[in-house]
């Protein structure tokens, strides 16, 4: 992990780091590394993926029209709305 | 730092604390985090109304540390719970004082099974998809499961039978054909001989081995054939999963972005910086460590190489198990590496000590914690653990 790698993770999600926690991500991620051997020494090139652990099948269901939640009720937790619209700065420059 | 937020009036014998990754109406979810920091839910979880149909009270929320991704809560956002220089756990503190009869919680990292082993509770993390995770503060979906943490494995029995069902608002839950095994225990089948995973002592402490030691005995006087064996595949369960679970964590609060709930940072000029702004100053460092763990493991670069690598390794873990319960009915480890964390604990320890809990996250199966061991079944074999945790639960503290 360089600096730059590190740069464009935080970038891409939206977070900034101090020095000394970026410091503290890169120790984090040379010890990730080097654990990566422990799963690279177990061949698993003719294994299949596990993406659910138990037979679950995709749910299909009637689209239908349902009563929700009211733009009101939702907006009752955002941090600023104005005659029913999210507020955020300008967005076009 | 309160443990929980304590809803008055509650007169029952049934008293309940969830803890707060469960959504609920009429009090804050903040799942830990100052991102959600008084953030009120416009509906109950699923469990909540399954709970309150069979009579239970919600006497309140317990609180979890960030995500509940850390080791016992430390990482709430309004600082650890600490007493005598050790991290307490919230939902432990008030079902041992008997201030609960029980508590729901999320285990998304294995908090809630060390906090069990750590108090001398009992706790059952069910089979993955038969509670349902409707109104769950998701962390890593695949591994999330809804569990409960008692005194004794009686009342997680009944507390789990009510909980336990199809929800059709719950993707990944099972039919209630299956759920009924966990409901009416009527497929119970009695556990007659229990692997103990040899290779998951090499990290524990003296006293977590004492209590495997005591826990191999009990089993033997009760019948119990315990027999030692060896298993590296098992062992590399934390590794894949800390890549699996980083990489839903990352996407699960991709969302979190200042705008349509949650916290606002004061200061930013554009939108940008309304975002960065924001989840910088509302998460802790280590939820951020695993964000950017999981985002790059979900990169272009890495992608094939570490998070396909562990997809792989979650079939042959399940393989490794399915071979080993051809042979024994149970897998009996420890649950954490030592009876109590220091409140000075690096934060990234939560990515080692679940070596003992991961095993069971990334494969979906139940696990019990008794007598401050855990106990890994086959799926669905969650009553027949119980029934082992009941003759286990008198060697907690």
């Amino acid at each position: 992990m360089d600096r730059e790698t590190l740069r464009k993770l935080e970038m891409l999600n939206q977070l900034s780091l101090t020095e000394e926690q970026k410091e503290s991500v890169i120790s984090f991620f040379e010890k990730r590394d080097s654990e990566l051997e422990i799963l690279n020494a177990i061949d698993t090139s003719n294994v299949e993926r596990m993406v659910h652990v138990l037979p679950i099948m995709t749910v299909v269901r009637e689209d239908e029209v349902i009563k929700t939640f009211s733009r009101e009720d939702l907006q009752k937790d955002a941090p600023e709305t104005d005659e029913g619209y999210w507020c955020v700065p300008r967005v076009v420059e | 730092m309160e443990f929980f937020t304590v809803k008055k009036d509650v007169q029952s014998d049934l008293k309940i604390v969830l803890d707060d990754m469960i959504l609920t109406k009429d009090m804050p979810t903040t799942a830990g985090s100052k991102m959600l920091d008084g953030y009120m839910s416009l509906f109950d979880a699923q469990v909540i109304t399954k709970l309150t149909e069979a009579n239970y009270a919600i006497c309140g929320k317990s609180a979890v540390g960030e995500f509940a991704f850390d080791l016992m809560g430390e990482t709430n956002y309004k600082g650890a719970l600490c007493a005598d220089g050790k991290i307490l756990n919230a939902s432990a503190e008030i079902v041992s004082a008997g201030d609960a009869t029980a508590a729901i919680c999320l285990d998304a990292n294995g908090s809630v099974r060390r906090a069990a082993a750590q108090y001398g509770l009992v706790s059952i993390k069910p089979t993955y998809g038969t509670v349902s995770r409707y109104g769950i503060v998701p962390v890593a979906c695949s591994g999330d499961t809804v569990s409960v943490m008692a005194k004794s494995s009686d009342i997680c029995t009944d507390v789990l039978s009510v909980i336990a069902g199809h929800d059709e608002k719950d993707g990944t839950s099972h039919s209630d054909e299956l759920c009924a095994k966990l409901a009416s225990g009527a497929e119970i089948q009695p556990v007659k001989k229990i692997a103990l995973l040899k290779s998951m002592l090499a990290g524990a402490n003296a006293e977590v081995c004492a209590k495997i030691e005591k826990a191999k005995n009990t089993l033997s006087e009760n019948g119990i054939e315990v027999c030692e064996i060896d298993d590296s595949v098992i062992c590399a369960s934390r590794v894949a999963w800390n890549i699996l679970m980083s990489a839903e964590l990352c996407n699960n609060v991709s969302k979190y972005d200042g705008v349509k709930y949650g916290y606002r940072a004061q200061k930013f000029s554009n939108i940008d910086e309304l975002y960065t702004n924001s989840r910088t100053e509302a998460f802790g460092e280590l939820l951020k460590t695993a964000i950017l763990f999981g985002s790059e493991t979900l990169s272009t670069d890495n992608y094939m190489k570490v998070y396909d690598k562990a997809l792989r390794m979650r079939r042959v873990i399940v393989e490794a198990f399915t071979e080993i319960f051809s042979r024994f009915d149970a897998v009996l480890m420890p649950a954490c590496s030592s009876m109590s964390y220091p409140e000075n604990i690096e934060s990234t320890k939560a990515f080692e000590e679940n070596t003992y809990t991961a095993p069971a996250s990334i494969t979906g199966l139940p696990a019990v914690v008794s007598g401050s061991v855990q106990l890994v079944g086959k799926a669905f074999s969650d009553r027949s653990l119980l029934a082992v945790a009941k003759i286990l639960e008198k060697e907690g503290k």
